[in-house]
């Protein structure tokens, strides 16, 4: 009874303390790094969101760092996916139960900036002058707030081009040449459809997954912004600008290619898309470099998988390119100067060609350091799975800019809920290109306004 | 006549239970495929060549029976917790009779209809105000009154004739010696299905075990299913693994409560 | 109308046996709703912590947007779908399965299995049987020559196959209440019946129904609201979608404070949600529990 009387007094007193204002100051000093000389803690904690093999390759990396040193000790611990993990954080963060390290995915950029919650990379590397000169650009500058790093990228990928080598030379399509534009795409896709004797498709050419990353990365090779101020990173964004020619001609191929039957649509199932991809149920589809292990493991053999550049318009524009996705390590500002020295600790050992090779080839995400290629288990991964090579080209042929640097924006995860939604108006017929365009733009330029002032 | 009716009864079962059972079915055939096997065209029902791989695959990846016995003693904690609560609250919301008792069961009921997304993170700084993150009573504790519990019992107590009760009284019987010499005992088929439903939602909790643990070893079954799903590729052989392996057990406790269900009113207690 | 001494002491009897319950609610439900309720007159920042009085903002905001229609026709919809068909399959089922036969505990436990599953994994299990490509429900169809539809695509189908999905979820749970339920019927009423002829569909309607009505009030109450509850499978299935199809309440909820992390606003959502199945509930019992048999 007790127990509980004082429980609910408990609860009451953290209630009023998480009522209060959220501690402030900017984010933007080197200053805010603990000195060089303050002694790394003991044992730190860091949440992450790999699971299966992801996660058996990022155990190793702690493992590996915990028997490199006898000083620090890091514990590593799987908090459900990237949204649950989020979520997870912003309860804990609320009260004072974060941990020194964690892992958060692309999208969830800006929160972590206005969480006002976390140390940035910068002032660590600035402190050390740590060098980046080898870091993938693509990958580095995706995490730069103000050109300044705000964490550190961990895995890293984007989405590229899938296709069927057996079915593209069963159709007569050259298997060495995959199509990159627009046009190109559709008529191959033309041809790679097959119906069966009562009219059923049986293969369909391409499949994407009604997947706002996907139309996130088509603004990108079509050298567009997808939000104003620099894609959010000169300044806070304050509205959406995919509402223009570029995006109608994305929405507009898609909903052709599904109209005339040989775009295949999955709906938003991922998972769904790759699936009917391996079942040969479509001959091309786009997708994450991180998939690719997934589907030669799958297929095993019984055809032969290749791999294409990303979709872009037929005009090919040339400040267009790929935005890297996967997730970032942040060090968090509520846990005491010791843990973080000691997280950056680790981050730093994360970061060595060694451990990037093997992270590569354990996972299929990009190195995160250019050297990591000339490690062994690198040389090997690409030998085995020469298909990689696209994914490696195709991010070191983007050009740097802000289209290809990607958006950041408050309410992105919302934002990419916002495009799916836009993307089945479309193809169920419900709207026009341009009146869906119009639409989700509307309602995401009410939710950053609205974000913005609740986060002066 | 009565041949044909009997096998007609067990075809309607057998269709009936195929049906209802087909998902797990599905699951348990796709556990037992290689990952290319179930990748074909079209869909395979059964397992060309049966293999334990992804059984195996599951062990190597998750602590899967450290979590079982995790699930076993906070949703047992629960079921006891429960039970007691629910006894205690249906027998006064059936038998006694006072005022403010309509309003106090609406109160109930209302706990029912808070979605979870409003209570879950007060209810975690509660956790962690009084040092339960980590813990069995941090799992098990906040689930210990149910609304759905009491309820349920509440309609298997108004079921029990008030002939009982009156004769109860004037024997002399008090209040609590009749909840437990006479409701209690009669209303064993609704005391397992709460405890069964008990045991399965708390077994089967996703977001409330992830959020208050950061132990591997306090982890729960379900959070075992999370980590055998991949960010990037859906492994479906290994997932349907996990899920058989999770379920086996429950299913067993199903097969248990089941008897106790049945034994209840079938041996002729009331007969006021 | 005042509190006598007797109306005080019973009331005091009363909360002795409610005390265990209303202690653990008070400390796990109704403080946090109150603080819900709090917070839903306040903007917040993506932490959650508060930053300026909204007042009203959020529930003048909710009831004059078309989403918040949306949502709640959906989840209308979705409640409709799935009570009613998941109550009768339930019973027919329960019945089927209140008869001394040997080996009547296999069909049982087949039939009831579904509780052992969670909504996650059962809608993951789901979402591979919908698959349009791959689905081996799709692919019997067209095996006896329907052209199964693109579940998961189309809003009208969205809506059913998450429905299925609902109802196969909640079977389990049915079937057992019921058959507790009948397993609680005397052998005697039913020789009574017989006596005077009763037979078949009769004695279904006129035995049976009424002595199982307890049970099947109960499952009225608790299926709709926990139905109005449902998250999961939509999360896995559809979220939310095809546009908005399945976007029900709790699931906007859950995407404004758990993705876009705007607390005040879904708690408002949350208290309308609340007070909605609060007095769906308190109709239920209004108009329905009179029609309830208690022996």
């Amino acid at each position: 009874m007790r127990g509980l009387a004082t429980l609910a007094l408990a609860f009451t007193v953290v209630a009023a303390a998480c009522g209060g204002a959220a501690p402030g100051g900017g984010t933007d000093s080197s200053a805010l790094a603990p000195a060089k000389d303050v002694a790394p803690a003991a044992t730190i904690t860091w949440w992450h969101a790999m699971s299966g093999v992801n996660g058996d390759a990022l155990n190793k990396i702690v493992t590996g760092f915990n028997g490199s040193q006898s000083k620090i000790k890091v514990e590593a611990i799987f908090q459900g996916n990237y949204d649950d993990l989020l979520a997870k954080l912003n309860t804990a963060i609320a009260s004072n139960a974060a941990p020194a390290l964690v892992q958060v995915y692309d999208i969830g950029q800006r929160y972590m900036y206005d969480s006002q919650q976390v140390v940035p990379m910068q002032a660590f590397i600035d402190r050390d002058k740590f060098n980046t000169s080898d870091f993938e650009p693509s990958v580095i500058n995706y995490y730069k707030y103000q050109d300044k790093l705000q964490s550190m990228p961990f895995n890293a990928s984007t989405p590229m081009l899938y296709f069927n080598k057996d079915a593209f030379k069963e159709v007569g399509l050259d298997a060495t040449k995959p199509p990159v534009t627009f046009t190109e795409i559709a008529d191959a896709a033309k041809k790679l459809t097959k119906k069966d004797a009562s009219g059923q498709t049986v293969r369909y050419g391409f499949g994407p997954s009604i997947y706002g990353w996907l139309f996130e990365q088509l603004l990108a090779t079509s050298g567009q912004l997808y939000a104003d101020n620099g894609n959010g990173r000169d300044n806070r964004a304050t509205k959406v600008v995919y509402s223009n020619a570029a995006g109608k001609a994305i929405l507009d191929w898609w909903k052709a290619g599904v109209d005339g039957g040989y775009f295949y649509n999955p709906g938003i199932d991922n998972d769904g898309a790759a699936n009917a991809f391996n079942a040969q149920k479509t001959a091309m589809y786009i997708e994450s470099t991180a998939r690719l292990r997934g589907h030669i493991t799958t297929i095993a053999g019984k055809w032969e998988l290749g791999t294409g550049l990303y979709p872009r318009p037929d005009s090919k524009p040339k400040e267009g390119g790929n935005i890297i996705g996967g997730a970032s390590l942040y060090i968090m500002k509520s846990r005491p100067p010791a843990e973080q020295q000691a997280a950056w600790e680790f981050v730093k050992y994360a970061m060595t060609a060694a451990v990037q090779g093997q992270w590569q080839s354990d996972t299929g995400y990009y190195p995160i350091v250019k050297a990591a290629y000339d490690t062994a288990p690198s040389k090997d991964w690409s030998t085995k799975y020469p298909q990689f090579l696209t994914a490696i080209n195709e991010i070191r042929d983007s050009p740097q800019n802000r289209f290809t640097n990607g958006a950041v924006l408050g309410v992105m995860p919302q934002a990419r809920q916002r495009t799916q939604k836009m993307i089945e108006s479309v193809l169920l017929g419900q709207a026009t290109s341009q009146a869906a365009l119009d639409a989700a733009a509307t309602d995401m330029n009410a939710a950053i306004d609205k974000y913005n002032k609740a986060n002066p | 006549m009565k041949a044909l009716s009997t096998f007609a009864k067990y075809a309607l079962l057998l269709i009936g239970s195929i049906i209802v059972a087909f998902p797990l079915l599905v699951a348990l055939s796709y556990s037992l495929m290689s990952e290319s096997e179930i990748a074909t065209f079209p869909p395979p029902v059964l397992p060309a060549q049966p293999t334990l791989d992804n059984y195996a695959a599951v062990f190597s990846t998750i602590p899967i029976v450290r979590y079982l016995i995790n699930s076993f003693v906070v949703s047992s904690a629960v079921v006891a917790g429960q039970l007691v609560t629910a006894s205690l609250a249906a027998y006064a919301f059936s038998f006694l009779v006072f005022r403010g008792r309509q309003v106090l069961f609406f109160l109930f009921l209302s706990t029912l209809m808070i979605p979870w997304e409003a209570t879950i993170i007060p209810n975690y700084m509660t956790i962690r105000t009084i040092g339960w993150l980590d813990t069995y009573q941090g799992l098990a504790v906040p689930f210990m009154a149910t609304a759905f519990g009491t309820f349920l019992l509440r309609q298997g107590f108004m079921q029990i004739p008030r002939e009982l009760w009156d004769a109860a009284r004037i024997d002399g019987a008090s209040t609590f010696r009749f909840l437990i010499s006479t409701v209690i005992p009669l209303s064993r088929p609704a005391l397992a299905t709460v405890a069964i439903y008990g045991f399965l939602s708390t077994y089967n909790q996703y977001f409330w075990p992830l959020l208050i643990t950061n132990q591997t070893l306090m982890r729960t079954t379900q959070v075992g299913i999370a980590q055998l799903r991949f960010e990037e590729t859906l492994r479906w052989g290994l997932v349907m693994a996990g899920v058989i392996m999770v379920a086996v057990p429950t299913l067993a406790l199903l097969v248990l409560g089941q008897r106790q269900l049945i034994r209840g009113l079938t041996a002729g207690a009331v007969k006021g | 109308m005042g509190w006598s001494s007797r109306d005080l002491r019973s009331l005091g009897v009363g909360l002795a046996y409610l005390a265990p319950s209303l202690l653990l609610f008070a400390a796990f439900v109704f403080i946090p709703l109150a603080q819900t309720f709090y917070l839903s007159f306040f903007n917040t920042r993506a932490t959650g912590a508060i930053t300026t009085f909204a007042g009203l903002d959020h529930y003048i905001e909710l009831l004059t947007s078309q989403a918040f229609r949306t949502g709640l026709q959906a989840t209308a919809i979705f409640a409709l779908y799935t009570v009613p068909v998941g109550i009768a399959l339930g019973l027919v089922l329960a019945v089927l399965l209140n008869q001394r036969l040997r080996g009547i505990n296999v069909f049982r436990t087949m039939m009831s299995s579904t509780i052992a599953i969670s909504a996650a994994v059962g809608a993951l299990i789901w979402l591979l049987l919908f698959n349009p490509s791959l689905g081996l429900l799709d692919y019997m169809l067209s095996r006896v020559g329907v052209n199964g539809p693109d579940w998961l695509i189309q809003p009208t189908t969205a809506i059913i196959a998450v429905s299925i999905t609902t109802i196969w979820l909640t079977l389990g749970t049915n079937i057992i209440v019921l058959l507790s339920g009948l397993q609680g019927v005397p052998e005697e009423i039913y020789e009574a019946a017989r006596l005077d002829g009763a037979r078949g569909l009769r004695m279904f309607t006129r035995i049976t129904i009424p002595m199982v009505s307890p049970s099947l009030f109960f499952l009225l109450v608790v299926d709709t609201v926990a139905v109005l509850q449902a998250f999961t499978q939509i999360h896995v299935m559809t979220r939310g979608g095809p546009v908005d199809a399945t976007r029900v309440l709790v699931y906007s909820i859950y995407q404004d404070a758990f993705q876009n992390f705007q607390f005040g606003f879904a708690s408002a959502q949350a208290v309308i949600l609340f007070l909605l199945v609060m007095g769906l509930t308190i109709i239920q019992f209004r108009f329905v529990e009179r029609r309830v048999h208690y022996q």
